[in-house]
């Protein structure tokens, strides 16, 4: 007992969409980044390693497309939760795995739990990934795990084998409480990630990095989502500048604009 | 006739899903939770209604799995509220259950698979997806027409059966009450301002346009500047006014994503190469604190006139 998994997407980054001639979206030309709220379980991590007293271990699956393509950006991920504070990392990348559902996605990083990191006390999870979403990863590891899940923490508490978490729901928060180990999804309000120093980015690179493929854990994936298209949103903003010599000037035309479309 | 496994924490949701379990050409079963199962409304909806008493996802979580053992539905279908996203993510865990989240459309449904869309890349694109059955969907509100209460309605209770997380306490959240998703005007107000005191200049521009102000997320939920039900986005609300007044705002996607339904969108931000200017009709690159007063003052004047 004692570890702590912290779960970091190589997602890709909304805000580098793009797409091809036929308006449909070129996923190898989007980079990937660590994904946002991953950065905040990272540091949460941080703060409850010493009070679980084990070590603190990012797992890596990555999922778009062939992972010889993405060499750079996902060690450029991987270096990233290691300097943001994981005392070891372990990616998961197999052409066979690409391109998976979260039935694959969530077998593989329990498979990866159980089999490689089998002393964790806590499982922390974003709530939610930047390009797909879909909050559903956390619960469906809970699920194969088998063990307590608490989801959208906003603030986390270890002591004498439970964990207390303040807990998100629309209307109100929940104190809720649970034994170790747990599975836990942490919100972007929990803390406030503090970027790497140089010191620990340089760090990172001597840190130990184990690479797994789908035969290291046995799993034939077998999804059942079947992606018909994507899709660019377009949007038809007018985007219009407002110039002028003056904010007097700038607040007028501004004014007339409006007017104009009818919305004042 | 095979049967639709509705799980809802509020009423209003419950009768849209029901639309959704209609098109997908199942008999509604309901669990209602949470203010849901106290509604007064449960036994004329005319649909089975197992109701349970209880707000936190462990006991939820036991109830869901015993009716989906029972009654085998083809889909479980649901808003995705932080409590459903949380009990619906573990019931597909455990049984390998396909579940596609946040969708804004059924393009095609049969007894066999459906399909649907939902946004991706955080809403700046659409996924067109296809789940065999059975599958858990998620929903996104007002998607849906509400199906009209159909009668009688059988409601059983539920016991509730507690599992290894326990409530223990409860945190009320400070709300306005505001009714964004009614509002014809907004003012949008993010990390641009420097303390909770400025946001006095959105909340006057407001006042003379008779719009209502909202937050991003860090304003709302994090520094809890406004309060929470001023939260506009991905994980927060979705407006459709007639005219959004963005300030200090820089234009994430899952910001944006909560405006996208806007008519006609103003940014006002100091940083020429903020994104926000892309998602915008009108932009004024300016420091808000030197532009507001002068677009207050204009505004008065007009008024006056
Ligand atoms: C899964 C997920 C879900 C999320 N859900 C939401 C959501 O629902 N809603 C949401 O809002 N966010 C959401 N976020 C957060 C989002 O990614 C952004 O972090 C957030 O929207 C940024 O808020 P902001 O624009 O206020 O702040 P910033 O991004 O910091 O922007 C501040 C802007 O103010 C400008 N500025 C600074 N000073 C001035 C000045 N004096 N005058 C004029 N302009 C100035 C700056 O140029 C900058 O562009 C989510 C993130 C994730 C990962």
């Amino acid at each position: 007992m004692g570890d702590i998994v912290v779960l970091v997407k190589p997602a890709l980054n909304p805000d580098m969409v793009r797409t091809k001639p036929d308006g449909s979206i070129d996923i190898d030309a989007i980079p990937l980044k660590l994904d946002d709220i991953d950065a905040n379980a990272l540091e949460l991590a941080k703060q409850l390693k010493s009070a679980l007293g084990g070590k603190v271990v990012a797992v890596l699956l990555h999922k778009w497309g062939s992972p010889a393509r993405r060499n750079r950006d996902l060690r450029m991920v991987t270096q990233e939760a290691l300097a943001r504070g994981a005392d070891e990392a372990i990616l998961v990348s197999d052409e066979k795995l690409a391109d998976g559902d979260q039935i694959v996605t969530s077998q593989v990083l329990a498979e990866v739990i159980k089999k490689y990191v089998p002393e964790y006390s806590l499982v922390l999870v974003a709530e939610a990934s930047i390009d797909q979403t879909t909050g559903q990863i956390a619960g469906r590891i809970a699920a194969k795990l088998g063990v307590p899940f608490i989801s959208y923490a906003r603030k986390v508490e270890v002591a004498d084998g439970k964990v207390k978490v303040e807990r998100d729901v629309e209307d109100h928060i929940q104190v809720l409480e649970a034994p170790l180990p747990a599975v836990i999804s942490v919100t972007q309000e929990i803390n406030e990630p503090r970027p790497p120093t140089l010191i620990q980015i340089r760090r990172a690179a001597k840190k130990p990095q184990k690479k797994l493929t789908a035969s290291d854990l046995g799993i034939t994936p077998q999804p059942k989502k079947e992606v018909v298209q994507y899709r660019i949103l377009t949007v038809t903003r007018k985007q219009i500048i407002i110039e002028g010599d003056t904010l007097e000037e700038i607040a007028e035309k501004l004014i007339q604009a409006l007017e104009k479309e009818g919305v004042i | 006739m095979a049967s639709v496994l509705i799980v809802e924490g509020s009423i209003g949701e419950i009768l849209e899903s029901i639309t959704v379990a209609k098109l997908v050409g199942g008999e509604p079963v309901v669990l209602a939770y949470g203010s849901a199962a106290k509604s007064g409304d449960l036994g004329s909806i005319g649909a089975r209604v197992y109701k349970l008493d209880a707000i936190h996802p462990d006991p939820i979580f036991n109830a869901v799995k015993k009716l989906y053992e029972e009654i085998k539905p083809i889909v479980v279908v649901g808003h995705g509220s932080k409590n459903n996203r949380d009990v619906l993510s573990r019931l597909a865990g455990l049984y390998d259950l396909p579940m596609g989240t946040d969708i804004t459309k059924v393009v095609e449904a049969s007894d066999s698979y459906v399909v649907y869309e939902r946004g991706f890349l955080s809403e700046r694109a659409v996924a067109q997806e296809k789940v065999p059955l059975p599958a858990v969907l998620l929903v996104n509100a007002k998607v849906f027409e509400p199906a009209s209460p159909a009668g009688a309605s059988e409601v059983v209770e539920l016991p509730v059966e507690e599992g290894q997380v326990k409530l223990v306490g409860r945190l009320e959240k400070q709300l306005s009450g505001i009714n964004l998703e009614e509002a014809e005007i907004i003012v949008g107000v993010g990390r641009g301002f420097k303390k909770k005191e400025d946001l006095k200049l959105a909340f006057e521009l407001a006042e003379l346009l008779g719009a209502q102000v909202g937050a991003t997320r860090p304003i709302a939920a994090d520094y809890k500047w406004l309060p929470e039900d001023a939260w506009i986005g991905i994980s927060g609300k979705r407006v459709a006014p007639k005219l959004y007044i963005a300030v200090g705002i820089s234009g994430a996607p899952q910001h944006m994503a909560g405006v996208n339904n806007a008519k006609i969108i103003v940014a006002v931000n100091k940083d020429k190469s903020a994104p926000i200017f892309k998602f915008a009709d009108y932009g004024v690159v300016a420091d808000l604190y030197q532009f507001l007063p002068v677009l207050i003052k204009k505004l008065k004047e007009r008024k006056g006139q």
